[in-house]
């Protein structure tokens, strides 16, 4: 099983072009995701986060540039003609979208656009709109509704729906709880749980807050300006986070369930870089409170480190003991 | 040499903003290919009409310049463009027209955009009452057929040029009122209006002073495109009969090919050039317009 | 699509005819202010004739009597006689208006068919060849009054070839009933209908475009493709549906356009419809014809924003749909 990833990508570039010329977005990231693993992808947003969830099933635009290899269950993504590619996408993979809101198509009944879904990929496997609909706790009636007509917790309980209608291996949340309120998010976290355990699925979980990969992730991945800078076990990582940006992010945010945290928060102070003018070297240097000289020129590779060796860390003090976990 | 002698009155800043803006527009319309073609076409009908009396004497319109030629006769080396039905070179009047139709067209434009944008500045500022009578009053004249309208109102008012053209300014305000309405709604959620208001000045020197300038651009780019509408409706009107045979436009001139039998007799010398010069404008003021709003209005870009 | 928001969209068409009813009489009695001088010249008429004149055209009294009386006569349908034919107008109107239905129906449902297509086509593939061919084109066709497609048409289609008549109705002397006449009908409607679709063609085509271009960045064209349907499913379900929604009352609006289009065309191909009837009527100045045609024009456009409004509330379901 760890032989045989669900999803596999190695050495992934994304470029987009503008107007002003290349932006790199994703610049050579490495991931794997197990049977039944969930690994979640943390960082600000345009650190490259949603870019990779895009290029997974090649949703970019269409002079976006993807180079490396992306393997979902053994076959090469990037390499597929558009026929193939159409029969992966949702079937192999399908992704709940940030925000319900501009998701679903505002002039299509929700049943009818769940059922689209299911026709396109119908198999020996497939479900009816009703079972969906019930797995995640809406009644037979929102099938004939719009999704106007419904709330923001209820439209995301339909993209999730949506998403497992078709009996995928991999499902891609990309931040699956933003934009709703405190106790539909929770709601929303427990379902995906639930669901993920029920069926045994592979999930990659998006999100700019990294309180919520607290007890749903079995590792954790996180990414600044088009990198990987820090990967590791969730427990691990969320306790003790290596990188200085892991734990400018950790801070930044209460650790549900340590009252301790809430009463102190850090706001990491200035903005992501801008993908067009990366700074040298390490390019979080500009940010960072425990830069040395070298950080300027240095990019140092994410590599592993001495004390854990499920651990790996982009940086010089990777290894530094005065760092290490408190 | 004294400080004061450096400083630059406000009203100089003024005017050095403006004249960058300016430049920053024609550097841009520079490279906006379909937008510059239109205006170099532009540039070019505005010589002949500016150049019409050089070309051809103004009395060849008279019906009597035609009695010694030949009616619909073919082109010729002396009549470049053929004559028409009553022996006047068509060349002649084609250059003539081109003042008619593009004095119409622009006079008309005037009427429409100093109606329209009084509308959409007051009903966007001026909330209330007023506000919303002006707004229905909009709302209906977006609704009334605009070309029956004019031709009502051009056989009540009489047929000259000028009534053509305030007739026409009159029936096509209404789009423009709509879109600087809501400009000016966009501008005051800004909050640079409120300030004003804020600090005590009145609706006037406000809507003159902030609201205005916020809106020009906007104007001024829907006034390059109220033009070719303007044009192809005096063209509509002569052609229904409007207008002064001897003094024709572009549209009269179609008429009278039309009314002549220049089609049936396969006298295309006479019916192909004005319609070539209609679609000519129309199309180089469409794209002049296009690139101007694409300028001013950056989300347009590309479209 | 409730009963609230239809009854709102039909009283408001309702208010609107009245405005237009009040405005015709404001058009034709106040900014006019000697309507009796248009009636081939004054000098002819003798007093006692000019006492008649008055009476039928319902010009004696204050401007509020003869408001009354207005008001009256409209709401019976009376428009009085024509000065030219001194037939009553609705006689005129009515015998008329099968004609220009005809034409005009025709016309935009195929302009609208088309110009859907091509503005839904060049939109979803902006940048590409149809798009650059097809917007050059519309913009020409944009550029070109309408009458002078008719011209050309004439010129070199009906004038070379002899495939189709040059105008009227029907062929003189033609068989009026059966079959054979239908065919000559719609041998006659070719050119007319060719030319009103034309015209109007490039607005419409333009207007979509617009529409198509504004929803291409929605995120939920990117669900469809995460879904893996195939690009036209894509366009043809999501796309489409949405970008029809802004062009439709825009559609609408244009609409009054095409009523001056087949006023012209219809004047080109002396096809005796409404729009012939009001360039006769320009030429001999007949006050009371223009009056009523005034008014049918704009009833027909505020009928045809009326259905516009009923289409976009049957497409869009967060019209008034109460849960």
């Amino acid at each position: 099983m760890i032989d045989s990833p669900v999803l596999k990508v190695r050495d992934l570039y994304v470029t987009y072009q503008s107007s002003f010329g290349p932006v790199p977005a994703v610049r050579g990231v490495d991931l794997d995701i197990a049977l039944g693993e969930t690994l979640g992808l943390a960082g600000e947003s345009g650190c490259g986060k949603s870019t990779l969830a895009m290029a997974l099933l090649r949703l970019v635009p269409p002079a976006t540039q993807i180079s490396g290899s992306i393997l979902l269950d053994g076959q090469s993504v990037l390499t597929m003609k558009p026929g193939q590619l159409r029969l992966v996408r949702w079937a192999q993979a399908s992704i709940v979208f940030q925000g319900a809101q501009h998701v679903l198509n505002p002039v299509q009944r929700i049943g009818s656009q769940i059922d689209e879904a299911i026709q396109l990929h119908h198999g020996s496997t497939s479900s009816t709109v009703r079972e969906m609909l019930a797995l995640v706790g809406l009644s037979d009636g929102c099938a004939d509704d719009y999704p106007h007509e419904l709330s923001g917790g209820q439209k995301q309980r339909v993209m999730i729906a949506m998403a497992l209608s078709c009996n995928p291996l991999l499902i891609i949340a990309d931040e699956p709880t933003t934009a709703l309120d405190v106790m539909v998010q929770a709601q929303i976290l427990q379902l995906l749980d639930n669901i993920k355990r029920e069926r045994g699925l592979s999930m990659l979980f998006i999100t700019h807050d990294l309180s919520v990969l607290s007890h749903n992730t079995d590792r954790v991945a996180v990414m600044y300006a088009g990198r990987i800078v820090e990967v590791g076990p969730a427990e691990e990582l969320l306790r003790g986070s290596i990188h200085p940006y892991s734990r400018a992010l950790a801070e930044s945010f209460p650790i549900i369930g340590d009252p301790k945290s809430r009463h102190q928060p850090k706001g990491l102070a200035g903005d992501p870089p801008d993908p067009n003018s990366l700074p040298s070297g390490c390019p979080f240097h500009p940010r960072c409170n425990v830069a040395i000289d070298s950080c300027k020129s240095i990019d140092i590779k994410l590599s592993a480190v001495t004390k854990s060796i499920d651990r790996q860390v982009a940086c010089v003090h990777a290894n530094d003991e005065s760092r290490s976990v408190k | 040499m004294s400080i004061e002698a450096v400083q630059v009155s406000p009203r100089q800043m003024t005017w050095l903003r403006r004249r960058r803006a300016l430049l920053r527009v024609w550097r841009e319309l520079r490279h906006d290919r379909s937008g510059f073609t239109g205006l170099l076409l532009l540039v070019f009908f505005g010589v002949v009409a500016a150049a019409a009396p050089l070309i051809a004497d103004r009395s060849e319109l008279l019906a009597a310049a035609g009695r010694n030629n030949p009616d619909l006769a073919a082109p010729s080396a002396k009549f470049l463009l053929g004559t028409d039905d009553i022996g006047r070179s068509v060349l002649s009047q084609l250059v003539w027209g081109s003042r008619v139709s593009l004095f119409i067209g622009l006079l008309a434009t005037v009427v429409a955009v100093v109606i329209g944008s009084t509308v959409g500045l007051i009903s966007g500022y001026v909330k209330g009452r007023v506000g919303s009578l002006l707004l229905a009053i909009d709302d209906f004249f977006l609704v009334v057929p605009f070309l029956p309208l004019a031709i009502v109102l051009a056989v009540i008012l009489g047929r000259s040029p000028v009534t053509l053209a305030l007739v026409i300014g009159f029936t096509s305000w209404a789009g423009s009122a709509r879109l600087v309405r809501a400009q000016v709604l966009s501008l005051s959620e800004r909050g640079y209006v409120e300030r004003a208001r804020a600090l005590g000045a009145n609706s006037r020197h406000v809507i003159l002073r902030h609201v205005l300038p916020g809106v020009a651009p906007l104007i001024i780019a829907n006034a390059t495109l109220i033009v070719p509408g303007a044009i192809l409706t005096e063209s509509t009107l002569s052609f229904l009969g409007f207008g002064d045979r001897l003094s024709p436009s572009w549209g009269k001139l179609l008429d009278g090919a039309q009314s002549s039998g220049s089609i049936t007799l396969n006298a295309w010398w006479y019916y192909l050039p004005p319609g070539i010069c209609i679609i000519t404008v129309v199309l180089a003021f469409t794209l002049f317009g296009r690139a101007l709003e694409r300028i001013f209005d950056p989300r347009l870009a590309g479209r | 699509m409730n009963f609230l928001y239809v009854t709102k969209k039909l009283l408001s068409a309702f208010l609107t005819l009245i405005a237009v009813v009040i405005f015709n009489f404001f058009l034709f009695r106040v900014v006019d202010r000697d309507p009796l001088a248009k009636y081939r010249g004054r000098s002819k008429l003798s007093i006692a004739q000019r006492e008649i004149m008055i009476e039928r055209l319902g010009l004696n009294g204050s401007k509020w009597q003869q408001f009354i009386t207005y008001i009256k006569s409209t709401a019976r349908l009376d428009f009085g006689r024509s000065f030219d034919s001194t037939r009553p107008v609705l006689r005129e109107i009515s015998d008329r208006l099968p004609a220009t239905l005809l034409l005009v129906g025709i016309s935009t449902i195929l302009t609208i068919l088309i110009g859907v297509y091509i503005g839904a086509r060049a939109g979803w593939q902006r940048g590409s060849r149809f798009d650059r061919v097809s917007t050059s084109a519309t913009m020409v066709l944009y550029a070109t009054p309408e009458f002078f497609f008719g011209m050309l048409l004439l010129a070199f289609i009906a004038g070379r070839t002899g495939w189709f008549p040059t105008g009227g109705l029907r062929d003189v002397g033609a068989d009026t009933s059966g079959f054979a006449s239908i065919l000559d009908r719609a041998h006659h409607l070719v050119l007319p209908s060719l030319t009103l679709t034309l015209g109007y063609l490039g607005s419409y085509s333009l207007i979509m475009r617009t529409s198509m271009l504004e929803t291409l960045g929605e995120d939920y064209l990117t669900t469809a493709r995460a879904k893996g349907l195939r690009d036209r499913d894509v366009m043809m379900r999501h796309a489409v549906p949405n970008a029809l929604l802004p062009s439709v009352s825009f559609i609408a609006i244009s609409f009054g356009f095409v009523i001056g289009g087949a006023i012209t065309t219809e004047t080109v191909f002396s096809y005796p419809g409404l729009g012939l009837a009001t360039a006769d009527a320009i030429r001999n100045t007949d006050l009371p014809m223009l009056q009523a045609l005034f008014l049918v024009a704009s009833s027909a456009v505020i009928i045809f924003n009326l259905l516009a409004d009923l289409t976009y509330g049957l497409l869009d379901p967060r019209i008034g749909r109460a849960k």
